[in-house]
């Protein structure tokens, strides 16, 4: 049975960076848009499908259509950290630095991840908590917060705020570091309340907050580096 | 640092046409959501009330007996989820199923109907992701064709009214399953 609400998701994230981020950095396109953002996608969702089912179902790792079915999970977190490999060993092998690369396709990702999210409505994955104000899925009696649309919201914000910063000389890498540590916090705010079977946090969840805290960290120790170099420099 | 910028399309008509394509493309997709056939099934269970079979054991029933099992539970919501031990997603269901009905098993039914399968099948299926809510056999493929049944797996969620509210084909999601829980419950 073909997804259509699914593939009518994945059009959109093609459609929406292309053509209206503009200008985009010339960084990111090098050798190819296709080359570096299709790969990367292609490799996230294979990479991500994996991860999920080795963890619930690893006797389907053998299974072909079991594998391509994608709808049933995808890892998130492990696709990312797919499609962010796939970019750096693109960057190495086109003599560009990784993190050049990476951060010039921030503003992108970001727009493509808020069309996925936004797109929702294509999916049946808004649903929220009940609420008074919201959509009404379909079928369902009572109007739900849409998640999904305040995720693709935040997303678009931090995409603009990234791309002001990053324009107005934040370093790379830790624009890089910055759009990871952002989508990790909204990750972790909306799982907040993305309805869930049973207590406790989701696999999810438990994930997003682990890698906010590494971006943050990570972000610090790169400020508190930026910093001194500036001071040696300046002195 | 600020990278180099360059536009994708040049010169500025192209720019335009392309945003004009991607517009309506967008229009398209929007208006394909807004205007889609809804799922929904017109079932409604009728006849003599029936007992739920015992939780964890795969009973072979009729589409009357099934029919009365429904007529019997009503005063709770009833989510009935049609599998088969082939289908790849109703795999990533079951567990998902499972962990519904032992966290909430005492607000909400969920019942199970194997169908076209081979019995065998489908109890070692069950064994497999360790299932324990109640399951039905459907042999003659009378219960799915009396729900419509259009693909598996498919989910039909009722109200303690006994209504049907909505019919979910295709593998469920942990966050749709727990909004249709919210709902059913609210």
């Amino acid at each position: 049975m073909i997804d259509v609400g699914l593939l009518a998701s994945i059009a959109v994230v093609l459609i929406v960076p292309s053509v209206f981020v503009q200008p985009w950095p010339k960084a990111a396109l090098a050798p190819g848009l296709i080359d570096v953002a299709g790969g990367a996608l292609l490799a996230g969702i294979a990479i991500g499908r994996l991860t999920a089912v080795a963890i619930d179902d690893p006797r389907s790792l053998t299974s072909l259509s079991d594998l391509l079915i994608i709808r049933s999970g995808v890892e998130f977190w492990a696709g990312a950290l797919a499609g962010l490999a796939w970019i750096g060993f693109h960057a190495r092998r086109d003599n560009v630095a990784p993190t050049a690369r990476l951060a010039a396709i921030t503003t992108p990702a970001l727009v493509a991840w808020a069309s996925y999210e936004a797109t929702c409505v294509l999916r049946d994955g808004c649903p929220g908590p009940v609420s008074r104000f919201g959509l009404r899925p379909e079928g369902l009696v009572q109007t739900m917060l849409p998640i999904g649309l305040m995720i693709a919201a935040a997303a678009v914000g931090a995409a603009a705020v990234l791309r002001w910063f990053h324009r107005r000389g934040l370093p790379d890498s830790q624009t890089f570091t910055l759009a990871l540590l952002a989508v990790a916090t909204i990750r972790s705010v909306a799982s907040i309340w993305l309805p869930h079977i049973g207590s406790g946090l989701t696999r999810q969840h438990q994930t997003s907050i682990a890698v906010a805290v590494v971006a943050l960290i990570t972000f610090v120790v790169l400020r508190m580096r930026g910093q001194r170099h500036s001071r040696l420099v300046s002195s | 640092m600020e990278a180099a910028e360059i536009n994708l399309s040049e010169p500025g008509g192209r720019t335009r046409r392309a945003r004009l394509i991607a517009v309506v493309a967008l229009i398209a997709i929007v208006a394909y959501a807004a205007t889609r056939p809804s799922n929904a099934s017109s079932f409604s269970a009728s006849g003599e009330p029936v007992a739920l079979p015992t939780a964890g054991e795969l009973t072979p029933l009729s589409a009357d007996e099934f029919e009365g099992v429904l007529v019997g539970l009503r005063g709770t919501p009833v989510i009935v989820n049609v599998w088969a031990s082939w289908c790849a997603p109703c795999r990533t269901e079951a567990t998902l199923l499972e962990r519904t009905w032992r966290a909430h098993g005492s607000e909400v039914v969920i019942l199970g109907v194997a169908s076209k399968d081979i019995a065998g099948s489908s109890r070692s299926f069950m064994d497999e992701f360790g299932v324990t809510y109640p399951n039905v056999f459907d042999a003659s493929g009378d219960i799915r064709a009396r729900l419509g049944l259009r693909g598996f797996p498919t989910t039909y969620v009722f109200g303690a009214d006994g209504v049907l509210r909505t019919t979910i084909v295709g593998g469920l999601t942990e966050q749709r399953l727990a909004a249709v829980l919210e709902d059913v419950r609210g």
